[in-house]
């Protein structure tokens, strides 16, 4: 009996073993993607809709982490398109030579010069800007009003009441850096000495760090903190639209802003099928769920969302998108000042 | 003179491998796996840490102490595991005595409520401390408290509660097994029970708490789930290595974090296995022990009862928020209840349930008979290097699961051994690393058993894997199925190593869970929780059933670590 049992559980890991290897007859294409779970879903539900004889197999994590990944497996690259995640992480790696060019999309031809790469190694499709997500009861209960200002967030009352991601696992937090490196001080790019003055300040006022950028939203509408430096989208899809009380605020000496991109891995394991998915995703038709996030679309034919945050009500950083490339390419060096300053 | 006996020694022990050729080719295979699956990525985690690019470089162990936020996470840690360590053991102490020391009633309640934790992701201790002591949180509300639950005293406060359940294992044992005769000597000798207890019953135990402290040690300082959660401003070693990997894809920094983090480990598990096991006071009589003293008195057992049931409603009062939670539609701000969070669990999640079984239910038999073939050669045979295979299969047992996933990743990363993104490497990673829990149980049993059966099946011309099949493998059927269950709920709720090796392919319910707890989607993470809980009940009961009826008798399923 007892051996019986012991044949039949090796047959039938065997047979497991065997579907796993998989002989299917769709086509899968695999994707690394920098969305949060229950947003990526929406686009790939509806890509898998209008192609249903591609499969998706798809993976969610912070940009920072999609970089690293991609990087680890350079010699043997697992996914095929980078969907997602602010052009910084994307020049990052264009600068590792991990990126495969594609100029031939409409799309590519179409954005401005600051939404692309002139070698068409990556590709924008949203943008986003950099805002707070406030707690309504906390400002309540403590008579203040919102932060509206960069210094505003070093006031005693926020101490240990502001949550923020890490800059190399996050791009919402790296996007938040060089927004800071850029507002606050000199204007000229890089480090300046009142930039490490702020960071220090700042980061005794960090409650604690997350590794994915759009939680502190969710952090500050249960009250867990007071205030989450977040992506504006995201501050009105996590935080506003579900119902949690929060207001959203962007510092007076201007804010930064993502460009959401995408890219096509090098060496890849499917090149065309992300191709299909690439020119899909810059088509008005994908571009129009963003409405979903309110993301704001790069495509201008795309259906916008009722009362979205664009660049004419954010106080914009001037430049800022020539010198996002910059920091793009400098990511490593940036953040490494950074741990040096907060030792974390 | 020594030397040649050892030479002549091992000459006829080569002579008499060579002579049973089964024996030989077994031996040979398991040590290949063995080194290949436990040691050559071990090896491959100091070769990235002090040669990162093939020449040999001490740049990150050098600036380990150099820079503060570079060791302050191994002190945090060490911290940690020590108040987790006495803690728990204090509390395993407390549960073991009331259970095996009083005549308090519902005593299956209690042992039932301890098994909670070990049996769902650890993390969920974390999650659902941020329910009840959350800045939103249940308790808070209630009492307005302003207590800051991240940072060290939540994880003390979530890995006490998580890992107390070994120390209580450990501790249940070895209280049972007292000898009660010698306590009745000494009461008879004129000795009060309080002074018996100190004089006697705790000097007795003595191995068994440090077993059990070192346990619990081990485990806290290891524990990747809970800190990630709740470490907050504290940052701790497993995750420190976690970012270096994942969040700056610095493999020589993760494996000079994972070599600091592998050392304290080491050195508590060779203390262990080669000191602490050796001094145990238990068993030595043979005879049937027998029940031990047991403390009727009211100012003995009421202090213990009433602790026993603060510590379980406490566990219940966790688990029951975060079931609540999962019924949410926004927790803290909408609590109106839905089944919207399962529906999503099983749409968007479907995928992961299905990984991971299938994952699960390979690794599970595999790991299952490997180990009972490692616990068979070790117990029953002799041959050269048993000693060392007996260690390094028992070592994934002290190496810290964020070690073992780092150097898979760097071991297998490359041709000719290209693992990474398939489902084997999950596989593999769940077998070598959970085996030494039905190594260490399959000797216990073997040990039991009189050699003489199996000599005798060989004298009657059966060969050795006809006798392994036949008789041995029937007779430590317990500890088989024991270590089976034991991998099946491990493959469900582990998150440490398998971390670093999932892949857009073959996803992981407790990957998925921590990444709804990643983006503070706490509703959704507390459904993923319930529903891996679930599964594991469902697995557990299934097979009592099952084993209960094949063998004809009741067996105790479930022995962690």
């Amino acid at each position: 009996m007892f051996r019986r049992l012991l044949v039949f559980s090796l047959t039938a890991a065997l047979l497991f073993g065997l579907a796993a290897t998989g002989f299917t007859a769709k086509k899968t294409l695999h994707v690394y993607t920098a969305f949060d779970v229950d947003e990526a879903n929406i686009y790939i539900e509806a890509f898998k809709k209008s192609y249903p004889d591609i499969d998706v197999k798809w993976v969610r994590m912070s940009a920072g982490e999609v970089l690293a990944r991609v990087r680890a497996e350079a010699k043997n690259p697992q996914a095929s398109i980078w969907f997602a995640g602010p052009s910084t992480s994307h020049i990052a790696a264009a600068g590792h030579d991990l990126l495969d060019p594609y100029t031939e999309s409409l799309a590519w031809q179409y954005l401005p010069a600051d939404f692309k790469d002139p070698e068409g190694r990556w590709t924008g499709f949203y943008t986003g800007f950099i805002g707070f997500a406030t707690n309504k009861e906390f400002l309540k209960k403590h008579g203040v009003e919102a932060p509206t200002s960069w210094n505003d967030l070093l006031k005693p009352v926020f101490k240990k009441e502001i949550s923020k991601a890490y800059p190399y696992t996050s791009g919402t937090a790296y996007t938040t850096l060089i927004s800071q490196l850029q507002a606050i001080g000199p204007k000229k790019l890089g480090w300046d000495q009142e930039d490490e003055e702020y960071i220090k300040k700042l980061s005794a006022q960090i409650h604690h760090y997350t590794k994915a950028g759009s939680a502190c939203v969710t952090e500050a509408g249960l009250g867990e903190v007071a205030v989450g430096i977040a992506f504006s989208h995201d501050i009105v899809a996590k935080g506003i639209a579900k119902g949690y009380p929060v207001v959203m605020s962007f510092p007076k000496e201007g804010t930064g802003y993502e460009i959401g991109a995408v890219s096509l891995i090098k060496g890849g394991p499917e090149p065309q099928l992300a191709r299909v998915f690439f020119d899909w995703l810059m088509s008005a038709e994908a571009q129009s769920l963003f409405k979903k996030w309110n993301r704001v679309p790069l495509n201008p034919q795309a259906e916008l969302a009722e009362g979205l945050v664009t660049a004419a009500q954010v106080p914009v950083i001037e430049g800022f998108g020539g010198q996002i490339t910059w920091y793009g390419q400098r990511k490593d060096e940036i953040i490494d000042r950074w741990r040096q300053i907060t030792g974390r | 003179m020594k030397i040649t006996i050892y030479l002549r020694e091992s000459r006829n022990e080569i002579k008499r491998l060579i002579k049973d050729p089964v024996l030989l080719i077994s031996i040979v295979f398991i040590s290949g796996l063995l080194f290949l699956f436990i040691a050559f990525p071990l090896i491959k985690v100091f070769q990235y840490s002090l040669w990162p690019r093939g020449e040999f470089s001490a740049k990150y162990f050098v600036e380990f102490f150099q820079r503060s936020y570079r060791w302050r996470p191994l002190i945090n840690s060490l911290t940690v595991g020590a108040l987790v360590a006495l803690l728990g053991t204090v509390i395993g102490f407390i549960y073991a005595y009331g259970i095996t020391r009083t005549d308090i009633p519902f005593k299956r309640f209690f042992r039932t409520v301890a098994i909670f934790p070990i049996i769902s992701p650890p993390f969920l201790i974390a999650l659902a401390a941020i329910f009840v002591f959350g800045n939103h949180g249940v308790i808070t509300d209630l009492f307005n408290l302003d207590w800051d639950i991240y940072g060290l005293d939540g994880l003390v406060m979530t890995e006490t509660l998580a890992y107390f359940p070994l120390a209580f294992m450990v501790l249940e044992g070895v209280l049972s097994k007292v000898d009660p005769a010698m306590e009745e000597a000494a009461l008879d000798l004129g000795a009060s029970k309080l002074r018996t207890f100190f004089t006697v019953t705790l000097p007795l135990a003595t191995p068994g708490i440090a077993t059990a402290l070192l346990l619990v040690f081990i485990r806290s300082l290891e524990d990747f789930g809970n800190p990630i959660v709740i470490q907050g401003d504290f940052p701790v070693l497993t995750v420190e290595a976690f970012l270096a990997i994942t969040g700056m894809y610095n493999m020589p920094l993760g494996a000079t974090l994972a070599i600091f983090l592998l050392v304290p480990t080491m050195i508590i598990f060779v203390v262990q296995k080669y000191w602490v096991s050796r001094k145990s006071y238990v068993t030595v009589t043979g005879r049937p022990s027998g029940a031990g003293l047991l403390s009727t008195e009211k100012h003995a057992k009421y202090p213990v009862m009433v602790a026993m049931i603060f510590l379980s409603s406490c566990v219940l009062l966790f688990y029951g928020v975060v079931l609540y939670g999962s019924f949410t539609r926004l927790w803290g701000v909408d609590n109106s209840l839905t089944l919207e969070n399962y529906r999503y669990v099983f749409t968007v999640g479907g995928q992961y349930i299905s990984d991971t079984l299938t994952i699960a239910l390979i690794a599970t038999p595999i790991g299952g008979i490997l180990a009972m073939i490692i616990a068979y050669l070790v117990a029953r045979k002799k041959f050269l290097g048993k000693g060392v295979m007996d260690f390094v299969s028992m070592l994934n047992f002290a190496v810290p699961g964020v070690v073992v996933g780092i150097a898979y990743i760097l071991a297998f990363n490359t041709r000719p051994l290209q693992l990474t993104g398939t489902a084997l490497i999950i596989i593999l990673v769940f077998i070598f690393r959970r085996m030494p829990v039905g190594i260490r149980d399959g000797i216990a049993q073997l040990q039991q058993i009189d050699p003489g059966i199996d000599e005798a099946s060989t004298d009657l011309g059966a060969g050795m894997f006809r006798t392994f099949g036949r008789i041995t493998l029937p007779l430590i059927a317990p500890a088989f199925l024991s270590g089976m269950v034991y991998m099946f709920v491990r493959c469900m709720t582990a998150i440490s190593a398998v971390i670093f090796v999932v892949s857009a392919d073959w996803q992981l319910l407790t990957v998925a869970l921590l990444h709804e707890v990643d983006n503070a989607d706490l509703a959704q993470a507390a459904a993923y929780g319930y529903v891996i809980i679930v599964i594991v009940l469902t697995a557990i009961i299934g097979l009592r059933l099952v084993v209960g009826g094949l063998l004809g008798r009741r067996t105790t399923l479930f022995q962690p670590e």
